[in-house]
C-alpha cells in the first residue's frame, strides 16, 4: 500500500508540472502588454522600460517560467491588477466558501447516487426504474447554469421559499440554519449532473453483482433479501468511490456557474470575476489552484480504491 | 493518471434479452437533423430581426402579441434569438467533436501503433490535459484567444482532442497484435497504409460513437464559455450569451433566462440520448475513463 501510494504521488509530479507550464503559457501568450495594461497607453518609455525590468516581462520565457515556478511553490502567486493585492489574498477566503458549497453538493450526490442507483438495480424494469433511469439521463445532460437559473426561477421568485443567492440574509442573518437555507439551491444545481453519474454507475455496478454468482449463493443460503442487498452493495463500493471521488472533482468546475448566478464568494465567483475584469494573474492563480485540487483528489481517490479493493495494488 | 471531468455517462444497461427498439435511435436523430436545419434556415424562420430591439417593448411576456416568447432586457424578440443563436451554439458543439474525432483517431492510431517514444510522449501529455478539470482547461486556452466562436471552437477542440485520442488508443491497442494486422505487415504494407486501410475502419464506429456521445457536452461548454464572456460575445444571439445578458433582470422577469437555459437543456438531453443510442448500437457502453 505504501508502495503504491508513492509510486501515485511520484507520477504526479509530472502531472503538476505540465500543468503549471500550461497555466504559465496562457498567460504568456495573452494578447497585448501588461505594460501598457499597467500604466494606460501615454506612459513614457523610460517607465515602460522600467516596469518591464521589474516584471522580468524583458528576460528569455524558459527563465520566467521558472522564477514564476518558485513563487508560486513558495506560495506566491503574484498580484491581483483589479484587486492590487496578493492573489492568495482573494483565493485562500473564496477557496473555504467553495469547500462548504461542495461539501454540501458532494453530500447530495452520494446520497441521491445511492438511492436512485439501488432502486434502478433492484427494480431496472418496474417504474422505479424506469424513473431512475429517465431522471439520470436528464441529471447528467442538465447544464450547471440551465439548472441554477430555473431553480431561482421557480424557487426563489415565483414560490419566495428559498433565497436566490449570498450566504447569509442581509437583515437579521447570520447562523447556520440561514447559511443551510441559502446552500440548498446552490447546492443542488451544483449536484445534479455528478448525481445522474453516479446513480448510472452505481446502478450498473450493483445490478452486475444482483445477477451474479455472488447473489445466487446468499440466496440460496438463504439470507434476507436486504441482508443480500447489503452484501451485493458492499461488493459494488468500489465503483461507486471511484465514480464519487471523479465527481468530487467535477463539482470544483460546476461552482464557475452555480456561484456566480448565486452570488456565492466561492473560487468559481472569483474566476468570473476576474475574467470579467480580465486580472490574468487572478485567473492563473484559480485555474492553478483547481486543477492542483483536481490532482490531489484523483491520488485520494485512486489511495482509496486500493485501500478497499487489494487487486488494484498490484 | 486516467481521470478527466468529461463526464460521460456509461450508457444504461438495456434489460437482458430486449434490442433497443429502432425508435430509440431514429427519434433523437431525427430531432437533431431538424435541429440543424433550423439553425441553418434561421433566416427564414426567425420571426423578426435578433438583432432590432426597441425600448418601448422591453421585457414583454411571451404571448404578447407578434413575441410568441416575449422580449428581453432591451426589447429584443426572444423566439428570433433562440433561433439564431442555434447557429452559433451548434457551431460550437459539432465542430470541435469533429476536430476531437479527426484528431483523436489520428493520434489514438499513431501512439498504439507507433514507436515507444512516440507513445510514452503522447500519452505523458495526455495526462497532463487530463489533469484539467475539462471547463478549466477551455477557460484557460479560450483566455489567450480573441472572444467570438472561433475561440469556443479552439479551446473546446483542445478539451475534447485527449478524451477521444484515449479512447481511439484503447481500441488500437485491442487490435494491434491481431493476426489481420501481423498479415499486412508481411506482405509488405507501410504503417500509413496500415492505419489507413486495417486500423481505421475497425476502430472508426467506436471512435465515432463516443465522439458524438460529447456533442451535448461540447454544447454545454460552449454556451458556457459565451456565458462567461470568453465564447461569442454580446450582442450575438447566441444561448450562452443570452443567459449572461438576462442577468440583471433574472429576478424581475426570469423567463428570459429560463427559456435560453431550457433551450440548452433540452438540446443537451437531445445529443446525449443519441449519442448513447449511437453507442448502444455500436456495443460499447464502456468509459473512457
Amino acid at each position: 500500500m505504501r508502495r503504491f501510494l508513492a509510486r501515485r504521488l511520484i507520477l504526479a509530479v509530472p502531472t503538476l508540472l505540465g500543468v503549471t507550464l500550461v497555466v504559465f503559457a496562457t498567460v504568456a501568450l495573452v494578447p497585448g502588454d501588461p505594460v501598457s495594461t499597467f500604466l494606460g497607453p501615454g506612459a513614457p518609455e523610460e517607465a515602460r522600460h522600467q516596469l518591464s525590468e521589474r516584471l522580468g516581462l524583458d528576460r528569455p520565457l524558459p527563465l520566467r517560467y521558472a522564477t514564476w515556478l518558485g513563487h508560486a511553490l513558495g506560495g506566491d502567486l503574484g498580484v491581483s491588477i483589479s484587486g492590487q493585492r496578493p492573489v492568495t489574498d482573494f483565493l485562500f477566503p473564496a477557496l473555504g466558501q467553495t469547500l462548504i458549497l461542495t461539501g454540501a453538493a458532494f453530500v447530495l450526490v452520494l446520497t441521491g447516487g445511492v438511492v436512485l442507483g439501488a432502486l434502478g438495480a433492484l427494480r431496472p424494469r418496474g417504474l422505479p426504474g424506469r424513473l431512475s433511469g429517465a431522471f439520470s439521463t436528464l441529471a447528467v445532460s442538465a447544464p450547471q447554469y440551465s439548472v441554477a437559473l430555473v431553480l431561482i426561477a421557480v424557487f426563489a421568485v415565483e414560490l419566495r421559499w428559498l433565497p436566490a443567492g449570498g450566504t447569509h440574509d442581509v437583515f437579521g442573518g447570520g447562523g447556520a440554519l440561514d447559511l443551510l437555507r441559502h446552500l440548498v439551491l446552490p447546492a443542488v444545481a451544483a449536484a445534479l449532473v455528478p448525481l445522474g453519474l453516479t446513480a448510472r454507475v452505481f446502478r450498473a455496478a450493483l445490478g452486475s453483482v444482483l445477477a451474479g454468482d455472488l447473489a445466487d449463493s446468499l440466496r440460496a443460503r438463504g439470507l434476507s433479501r436486504p441482508a443480500v442487498l447489503l452484501h451485493c452493495a458492499h461488493n459494488a463500493a468500489p465503483a461507486l468511490l471511484t465514480i464519487a471521488g471523479l465527481q468530487l472533482a467535477y463539482l470544483l468546475e460546476g461552482v464557475v456557474f452555480v456561484e456566480t448566478l448565486f452570488a456565492w464568494p466561492g473560487v468559481g465567483r472569483l474566476l468570473y470575476d476576474a475574467l470579467a475584469a480580465r486580472d490574468l494573474p487572478l485567473v492563473q492563480g484559480g485555474v492553478l489552484v483547481v486543477a492542483a485540487a483536481f490532482v490531489g483528489i484523483n491520488i485520494l481517490v485512486d489511495a482509496a480504491h486500493a485501500w478497499i479493493d487489494p487487486r488494484v495494488r498490484s | 493518471m486516467t481521470a478527466s471531468t468529461i463526464p460521460i455517462a456509461p450508457a444504461v444497461p438495456a434489460a437482458p434479452g430486449r434490442r433497443l427498439p429502432r425508435a430509440g435511435l431514429l427519434i433523437p436523430a431525427a430531432l437533431a437533423v431538424l435541429l440543424v436545419l433550423v439553425a441553418l434556415a434561421a433566416p427564414l424562420l426567425a420571426p423578426d430581426d435578433p438583432a432590432a430591439g426597441s425600448l418601448r417593448d422591453r421585457l414583454l411576456d411571451p404571448g404578447s402579441p407578434g413575441h410568441p416568447l416575449g422580449t428581453d432586457g432591451q426589447g429584443r424578440d426572444v423566439l428570433s434569438r433562440l433561433i439564431w443563436g442555434a447557429r452559433p451554439s451548434l457551431t460550437g458543439g459539432l465542430v470541435p467533436v469533429a476536430v476531437a474525432a479527426v484528431l483523436g483517431s489520428a493520434l489514438g492510431i499513431a501512439a498504439g501503433l507507433g514507436g515507444r517514444v512516440t507513445e510514452q510522449g503522447l500519452l505523458r501529455t495526455l495526462d497532463v490535459l487530463y489533469a484539467f478539470p475539462g471547463l478549466l482547461l477551455a477557460i484557460a486556452v479560450a483566455t489567450v484567444l480573441e472572444a467570438g466562436v472561433g475561440a469556443t471552437v479552439f479551446s473546446l477542440s483542445v478539451v475534447l482532442t485527449p478524451v477521444v485520442t484515449r479512447v481511439a488508443y484503447t481500441e488500437v491497442q485491442r487490435i494491434r497484435s491481431a493476426e489481420y494486422l501481423e498479415a499486412a505487415r508481411v506482405s509488405g504494407a507501410g504503417r500509413t497504409a496500415i492505419a489507413v486501410r486495417q486500423v481505421l475502419p475497425v476502430i472508426a464506429p467506436v471512435v465515432l460513437a463516443y465522439a458524438s456521445s460529447l456533442i451535448g457536452l461540447a454544447i454545454v461548454y460552449a454556451a458556457g464559455l459565451s456565458f462567461l464572456g470568453l465564447g461569442v460575445a454580446p450582442p450575438a444571439a447566441e444561448w450562452g450569451a443570452m443567459l449572461d445578458e438576462s442577468r440583471p433582470a433574472l429576478l424581475t422577469h426570469p423567463w428570459v433566462a429560463v427559456l435560453p437555459a431550457l433551450t440548452i437543456l433540452a438540446v443537451s438531453v437531445l445529443f446525449t440520448v443519441l449519442g448513447e443510442a449511437l453507442r448502444r448500437r455500436v456495443g460499447t457502453g464502456e468509459d473512457a475513463r
